[in-house]
């Protein structure tokens, strides 16, 4: 009996979360912060991950839990399939996503008028940090997966490229 | 007549027991729940790679007792779901669809979110589901 919640209900959700923890219960320690929601992250995945795998065979290794990660799991979350995925063969695994539906819709604050440069290096700073810390939520949600099939490990992400328009 | 059904978390620690009989001897359900988990050790590490049977989460007819039959099933996230019964003639097909349904209903205890991972589930309502998919068993194949 799966129910469906709207995507902007889910998208709304997780951004008050993270302004929450923030700006309201954590505003002097961005760190604690940080590690909180990716705590709440960590059991979102621990027991997702539990409903995700009842019809798969069990995985064999390392490598067949990734995969899963980067095909099912990901497809159930964020409706897409992980775009390239690399490992050095000695534990790490990086996985890429071209698009992640969670920040596409960050954008920059507006600049006031009479500045018209591209935005200082400090602007872009801000930025970057607002949307780190809205990645400590699925960085959490993929450990918590990882843990509970078994493989202890550590997530971080790295943005690339943001969200522009050419 | 299904006699008891454990859930085993992937420490080997009890997550849920329950036992169908009125006779008084649950300890000994205990203790053969107990020593089937040495037996799902032994066929998760040593798989026999002739068959089908290295990626399944059934594991079948674990071993028989006097007179019961232990059934095991591992999920993904190592978690053991043990069957007791003391039928005689139990098609597998039965007992397969029983870990379906025991799956799904124990999924739905975990995605509580005052459930504590690794603690004891105290859902009634997860004891109910249970209770109702014991009563069914076997009463579909006839």
């Amino acid at each position: 009996m799966a129910r469906e919640v709207a995507e902007s209900c889910v998208d709304a959700v997780v951004i008050e979360m993270v302004s929450a923890f923030c700006d309201r219960f954590y505003s002097a320690e961005p760190e604690l912060a940080a590690r909180r929601i990716e705590a709440i992250g960590y059991q979102v995945g621990h027991q997702l991950v539990e409903r995700y795998t009842v019809d798969c065979p069990r995985f064999t290794d390392h490598l067949e839990a990734i995969k899963f990660i980067c095909k099912d799991f990901w497809s159930e979350l964020f409706k897409k399939q992980i775009d390239n995925l690399k490992t050095n063969h000695r534990g790490t695994f990086v996985l890429q996503d071209n698009m992640f539906r969670w920040i596409t819709r960050i954008s920059p604050s507006p600049v006031p008028e009479s500045k018209n440069e591209s935005p200082t290096p400090s602007e872009d700073n801000q930025l970057a940090q607002a949307t780190s810390m809205h990645l400590y939520f699925p960085c959490g949600i993929i450990r918590g997966a990882l843990t509970n099939l078994g493989i202890p490990c550590a997530v971080s992400a790295d943005i690339s490229h943001r969200p522009a328009c050419k | 007549m299904i006699v008891c059904v454990a859930v085993v978390g992937h420490q080997n620690n009890p997550l849920y027991l329950q036992s169908f009989t009125e006779a008084d001897d649950a300890l000994k359900l205990h203790h053969i729940v107990h020593c089937s988990l040495d037996v799902i050790e032994e066929r998760v590490n040593n798989p026999k790679k002739s068959g089908p049977t290295l990626n399944e989460t059934f594991l079948g007819l674990l071993y028989p007792t006097e007179n019961y039959k232990v059934y095991g099933y591992l999920t993904n996230t190592k978690v053991k779901f043990i069957l007791v019964t003391t039928d005689l003639e139990v098609r597998d097909a039965d007992v397969r669809s029983f870990f379906r349904r025991f799956h799904a209903a124990y999924v739905d205890a975990v995605s509580n979110p005052f459930h504590v991972p690794g603690k004891k589930i105290n859902s009634k309502t997860f004891a109910a589901r249970v209770s109702s998919i014991v009563k069914t068993f076997g009463s579909g194949a006839a």
